[in-house]
């Protein structure tokens, strides 16, 4: 029996040797190429679009070629690309968020000589090219923003919308309703449905008149605006929440703007009413406010997609980016899925069509700031969740919590490579 | 299209499959050719061989998924790797980083590992007691308990999953949701019921509060002395009460064994991971695996053979790494500083292992470790004793204070712990007075006696003298906040809660704030104890009812029933619950992963969740390695010793 089997092992191991190597030719590699492309969080229509629409019309100009799509959630991501990642086997592009080109830096492609010729580059936000921008080198293609400005809901507020710290916090007294150490109305609440939020607390900064970084790459967090944001948010908290035992707003059942609990908010799109609803005449879109010596500014989110550098074949992947990224697609993919194009030639027609996304491209065209930029992200927002954590539930004073930020945040930045 | 890619995955499906063939048979050939050095019989050696072909695929899948990453993990540990960036060896940096709580990588681990040991010792307890009661309930013979027993398992299934887990986030809203709701009403019904609420809800207060400003790293001041100094209390008031009794030689033998393995673990991090290594530590950890040795000769052969295999190697790798990492030169007069004390040690315990276990070589051991001792005091005593440190003990012996400027922050901050003993000393006194106990046992039982009294009312003085400046300690903090107008600067949440007690609209704000982040979690892992449940539920089942009759004739109550038939007779059932309990509490991930806010994300964070969070999110490959490491060793500590303890109270039939 032991023979047999060792016969068979012999035998099956000579056919394999001498078959001959399938190894095909680079133009035969062409013929069976598959492009993988890993985006987040899809609605069915727009999977349906990609595969129904815009693959068969690649695939069509590019013989040979056939597309594929990989799709996960948010709560996988860092997981499912950092694997990609380290083994260098992966999709050939790859979904980003605004904050990721300094994430994987270097280990995303330069594209700079694949898109040196392409001339819709001057149609995009200079915002959006910023995002997917690493050391000078463009690394992607922004495919879709989303601006987050202020919505007010003009019919409930008492007062004008703020646009300065002392403003909101007069709007903030105004607007808020506190019974029984419980909130009934609260005059604002954040993205993440509370008081605070990391990208709200750097974009105060921003407004604020500051900066993140000084000129020679330290942190900046010591500035006088940046403490100027602190204790904004720090005095808008205890307004809303007068001690830390005050119970925060009942459980909103839809949207906090529909709720009529909120006065208002930073939300992306995605959580507030469909443009078509009737009580978008209500309601007003504004910019966050400043500080003293600031400026008021709405925060851009850039999804983007990019081309890692264990790609074989970037020249195909760059093809497949110019090709969604025309103009056509965009106004499609906007149409499907609700992306807001990043490409300004792509919004006559949502401007003609839609009053609301009308003024918030308006909006976003006079203060968008992108959220870019911002080294070592991932390492630097459970530094500011620790430290503002302290700082507004009163266990840690605003210049020991600058002061901790700072030191962290340099030491961060040296450990990352960004300081000498 | 479809075809060639379906013919690809053939093709590597057909590759896989020889793969795994010829790597097997390659297996059962060395497993025969192993067989055949041994010189077992050519039919033996047939067996063999077919034996390890056939288990070879999970062999060879065990090497390439579990095994081959697992040694890679250990490497990364040692390194410093984040992603897309060179590897660079850093030897123990990572670990020392961690254990030792620098920087903010080690301040958030040590955060996250006090979270994980509160899910452990808090929250395991809680969900064997739901557990045992659902079961208990569950185990009357009543109509339709098939149904009832379906629905307490129904958590079981639904409870990870993130819809519950954001239905639970609803209702335990701070304002409108269900669980306050429900509280308030009862409240606003029964006057009692509004009292005991409000209690419930400032104790609650208080100790998380407390435990936060522990997790902060909050100077604890004259309480740090407070801990060791109860535990041996409550031993020696133990070892003191009745008549002596060889249960107790075991519980002070226990306690000197259980605070000893402790403080090793603490030297060892604080020690080893220090570069260059102090020299003091070799000479301690040797004293300690000397007298464990010997504690063990006696008693249990096996496990002294381990201690002495352990110790030997131990030195082999102290050696390595003093090497490694000395900024001294080899053949300067520093190097003896630490090849002196890994000679001696690895000579004393080679010396326990060579011949039989006379008495001479006892004594002879006994008295090397005892100078061992005396060169440890000698090294560290003068440091840790001088500037009239020794005053503390006479200080708390007769209730006075220790503070000598309450109203400057910066001494309260940092000068003042720096003028006290280290806690180990006290753990240290501890043991030794628990293992003097054990040792003396009925062989000089007035010496014991007389050490039991006496450490008993040094101890008990320490506790309430420590306790008793540990409260001017605190209140000195808060005369600093108060007159500067600034916020508490330390254990703020714990002042705040126990400032005032709560009024009428006070509710728990769970998941909203850091003083209910966990007790939240710990009431969602008790909703879904129902794997317990049935496993209570069988071993209920298999109490044989003559137990009880027997025990009703006898006129035992229903509580003393309980006690004395019902846990020993399901003590396996609970052992059982009890281990996978506490492994399930220490890698708690999920539900931190989706109830977490910007606000809570510390004071949930679980050391799995850090580990995650480390490695995938922030890329630090190296470090997450390290932390895995670190929880296994803990996991395989708890685990191991569990297991050892567990012979004094589980009870098998056979």
């Amino acid at each position: 029996m032991k023979r047999v089997l060792i016969f068979a092992l012999v035998l099956v191991m000579s056919i394999l040797a001498v078959v001959p190597s399938a190894a095909p030719s680079p133009a035969e590699a062409r013929q069976d190429k598959v492009l993988e492309i890993y985006i987040t969080g899809l609605t069915e229509d727009t999977m349906a679009w990609f595969n129904d629409v815009a693959f068969p019309a690649f695939e069509a100009d590019h013989p040979g070629v056939t597309c594929e799509i990989l799709t996960g959630g948010w709560g996988d991501f860092d997981v499912t690309v950092a694997g990609w990642i380290t083994t260098s086997e992966g999709p050939d592009i790859i979904y980003l968020g605004s904050e990721y080109a300094a994430t994987y830096g270097d280990l995303l492609m330069d594209l700079d000589s694949y898109f040196a010729e392409w001339a819709d580059w001057e149609q995009y936000l200079p915002a959006a090219v910023d995002t997917v921008t690493y050391d000078g080198h463009i690394r992607g293609l922004p495919l879709l923003m989303s601006p987050r400005p202020i919505f007010y809901r003009s019919d409930l507020m008492v007062g004008e919308a703020p646009l300065t710290f002392a403003d909101a916090l007069e709007f903030a007294k105004a607007n808020t309703i506190i019974e029984d150490n419980a909130a009934k109305q609260w005059a604002f609440m954040d993205i993440g449905n509370d008081l605070f939020d990391a990208q709200e607390f750097i974009a105060y900064i921003w407004s604020a008149g500051g900066e993140l970084y000084n000129e020679d790459g330290t942190s900046a967090f010591d500035s006088p605006e940046v403490a100027e944001a602190m204790q904004y948010m720090y005095d808008r908290r205890r307004i809303m929440r007068p001690t830390e035992d005050t119970a925060g707003l009942p459980p909103i059942e839809g949207t906090a703007l529909e709720s009529g609990m909120v006065i208002s908010g930073i939300f992306p799109m995605w959580a507030v009413p469909a443009t078509s609803d009737p009580i978008w005449d209500n309601v007003a879109i504004e910019p966050y406010p400043a500080g003293e010596n600031g400026a008021p500014l709405i925060q851009v989110f850039i999804d983007w997609l990019s081309v890692p550098a264990y790609a074989q074949d970037p020249e195909l992947a760059v093809e497949f980016l110019k090709f969604i990224g025309s103009q056509d697609n965009a106004i499609a993919l906007k149409d499907v899925a609700g992306f807001t194009p990043t490409r300004q030639d792509a919004w006559e027609q949502i401007k003609a069509t839609d009053p609301v996304w009308s003024k918030l491209l308006d909006v976003t065209v006079e203060y968008g700031r992108a959220f870019s930029d911002i080294r070592a992200s991932a390492e630097l927002r459970p530094l500011i969740f620790e430290q503002m954590t302290l700082y507004l539930t009163d266990q840690q004073s605003l210049e020991d919590t600058q002061q901790m930020l700072k030191e962290e945040y340099d030491y961060i930045l040296e450990e990352n490579g960004y300081l000498d | 299209m479809a075809s060639e890619a379906r013919g690809f995955t053939l093709e590597w499906a057909l590759y896989t499959v020889i793969f795994i063939v010829v790597s097997s048979v390659i297996l059962g050939y060395l497993a025969q050719s192993i067989a055949r050095v041994f010189k077992l019989s050519k039919a033996e050696q047939r067996k063999v061989f077919w034996g390890f072909t056939f288990a070879g695929p999970w062999i060879v899948g065990f090497l390439i998924f579990v095994l081959g990453p697992a040694l890679a993990s250990f490497y990364y540990s040692f390194t410093d790797y984040k992603l897309g960036e060179e590897i660079k060896w850093i030897g123990l940096d990572n670990y020392r980083r961690l254990l030792l709580s620098e920087g903010r990588q080690g301040r958030q681990f040590n955060t996250s590992m006090l979270n994980s040991f509160y899910y452990a010792l808090l929250g395991v307890p809680l969900q064997i007691s739901a557990a045992l009661a659902m079961a208990i309930l569950l185990n009357k013979d009543i109509r339709g308990i098939r149904i009832f027993r379906m629905i307490f398992y129904m958590p079981v299934i639904l409870a990870g999953g993130p819809a519950i887990l954001l239905a639970w986030r609803y209702m335990l809203a701070s304002n409108g949701g269900f669980v306050n709701e429900a509280m308030r009403k009862l409240a606003d019904t029964f006057f009692v019921f509004d009292y005991l609420y409000r209690l419930f809800i400032y104790l609650m207060e208080a100790f998380n509060g407390f435990y936060i400003g522990i997790m902060r790293g909050d100077p604890l001041g004259p309480l740090k002395y407070t801990m060791p100094a109860f535990i041996a209390t409550l031993l020696l008031l133990a070892l003191a009460r009745g008549e002596w009794s060889k249960g107790k030689r075991v519980l002070a033998w226990r306690g000197a064994q259980l605070i000893g393995i402790a403080i090793s673990f603490w030297l060892v991090a604080k020690g080893l991971t220090r570069q260059p290594i102090n020299p003091a530590w070799i000479w301690a950890g040797g004293g300690v695996a000397l007298a464990s040795i010997l504690a063990l000769a006696y008693h249990n052969r096996r496990e002294v053979l381990y201690v002495q295999i352990a110790t030997l190697i131990s030195v082999v790798a102290v050696a390595g790494l003093a090497l490694d990492h000395a900024d001294f030169e080899l053949a300067g007069s520093e190097a003896w500083r630490y090849l002196i004390p890994l000679a001696a040690v690895g000579a004393a315990v080679g010396a326990s292992l060579a011949g039989r276990w006379t008495r001479p070589k006892v004594a002879a051991l006994w008295a090397v470790t005892g100078l061992f001792g005396l060169i440890v005091l000698a090294s560290l005593a003068p440091d840790q004793f001088d500037r009239g440190r020794l005053e503390i003990l006479t200080r708390y012996l007769t209730f006075g204070s220790t503070i000598k400027h309450k109203a400057d922050l910066d001494y309260l901050q940092t000068t003042y712990p720096a003028w006290l003993a280290s806690a180990v000393w006290f753990y240290g006194l501890a043991v030794a007075s628990l293992l003097g106990v054990a040792l003396l046992d009925t062989h000089y039982p007035r010496a014991r006696r007389a050490v039991v009294t006496g450490a008993l009312v040094f101890f008990a003085l320490i506790t309430a003298g420590s306790l008793l400046d540990g409260w001017r300690y605190f209140d000195a903090f808060l005369d600093v906040a108060r007159a500067a107008g600034k916020p508490n600067y330390h254990f703020a949440l714990f002042h705040e809660a126990v400032a005032e007690f709560p009024d009428k609209t006070r509710v728990p704000l769970w998941m909203n704030s850091e003083l209910w982040s966990k007790p939240s979690l710990i009431l969602i892992t008790m909703w879904s104890s129902g794997t317990g449940m049935l496993i209570f539920l069988a071993a209920l089942k298999g109490v044989p009812r003559a137990l009880y009759e027997a025990a009703e004739v006898d006129g035992a109550s229903a509580i003393q029933r309980f006690f004395r038939i019902t846990l020993p007779m399901i003590s396996p059932a609970m052992f059982y619950n009890v281990v996978i309990g506490m492994i399930a509490a220490l890698q708690t991930f999920e539900s931190i992963y989706i109830l977490q806010t910007p606000l809570t994300r510390d004071s949930l964070s679980s050391a799995a969740f850090l580990l995650y969070s480390r490695t995938f999110t922030e890329l630090r490959i190296g470090e997450g390695a390290a932390m895995s490491w670190i929880l296994v060793a803990i996991i395989l500590t708890l685990t191991i010793l569990q297991f050892r303890y567990s012979r004094s109270w589980v009870h098998y039939e056979s």
